[in-house]
């Protein structure tokens, strides 16, 4: 089965690289965006967005199938990955 | 080496109640603040990043530091979000109508 | 001051504020310099070294609460993680930051 992540991230943040990372290394297909290199004009968006989701600003947010998960966390990205028998 | 001692500043009469003062006895900064009528000395340096405390907003004998807002009690000294982190506190008296704070010895 | 200079006071300030609160800089050092890079960053693009790992919103109450170090004002979550948010600091008992878990707060 094919699995839809998102991650939203920051530039700044180690833990966003691990968490894009993560998901390279485990061979799963996602799409990202580094909030804060988008142009100015669409941070706002993008961050508002990853707010809404999150009900925190806190980064990364990685959304699995619409399940939104905050942080770098493994054990919790598994649990909602279906091609993973979570 | 010298022990703690009493170092005259300003007039009493020059801090008005809910203001503060920024004073410098030898070369410390120090604000003189004078809330619900009594007086205060703080350090006039933020325990955060070291930033200035004068033109902070004073509140209630709450001062907010006008660099990151980090909001200090200005007779303990305390950080009110973590009282564990404080700015120095000095003792003051008045003689005279002369606000003199003790400087700890250095 | 050059982006070098700044790094190690914001070290040495930082360090100072968050020893009475139980924590020191992770013993991971690659990361403390990472993190600290990135606060030097976003002291000299947005005025202030913001949390590298949480968003702004021009809001300034808001935005003064991930001013690093911003533990007095996440006290509850980065006890429960026994770090801060973004790792530049963890508690005095951590010898190894990678095995701590990074949860949001209502999953403490």
């Amino acid at each position: 089965m094919t699995d839809e992540v998102f991650i939203y991230a920051l530039s700044t943040c180690p833990w966003c690289r691990r968490t894009k990372q993560w998901f390279t290394d485990s061979g799963i297909a996602f799409d990202s965006v580094d909030v804060d290199s988008l142009p100015v004009a669409e941070q706002d968006e993008a961050a508002e967005k990853a707010y809404k989701l999150s009900g925190g600003r806190r980064f990364p947010v990685v959304v699995i199938n619409g399940e939104v998960i905050v942080g770098h966390n493994p054990d919790k990205f598994l649990e909602h990955l279906k091609g993973w028998g979570g | 080496m010298s022990g703690p001692q009493w170092v005259p500043t300003i007039d009493d009469s020059k801090v008005r109640d809910g203001a503060y003062v920024p004073v410098y006895p030898k070369g410390v900064g120090v604000l003189l603040v004078r809330t619900d009528g009594e007086l205060s000395a703080i350090a006039n340096k933020c325990a955060h990043m070291a930033c200035p405390l004068e033109g902070g907003l004073l509140h209630g004998g709450i001062i907010t530091c006008p660099c990151h807002d980090w909001r200090f009690d200005v007779r303990s000294g305390a950080l009110l979000d973590a009282p564990e982190l404080s700015i120095d506190t000095f003792a003051t008296k008045v003689e005279d109508g002369k606000i003199l704070v003790e400087l700890k010895g250095a | 001051m050059g982006s070098a200079e700044r790094k190690e006071s914001l070290r040495y300030l930082f360090a100072r504020v968050v020893d009475p609160l139980g924590y020191k800089l992770t013993p991971d050092e690659e990361l403390a310099d990472f993190l600290l890079e990135q606060e030097v960053k976003l002291e000299q693009d947005h005025g202030a070294p913001f949390c590298p790992c949480q968003g702004r919103t021009r809001k300034r109450a808001e935005d003064m609460l991930i001013v690093c170090p911003c533990i007095p004002f996440h006290r509850e979550h980065f006890d429960a993680m026994k770090r801060c948010w973004c790792g530049l600091f963890v508690h005095k008992d951590v010898s190894d930051p990678d095995s701590l878990p990074q949860f949001p707060p209502d999953e403490g």
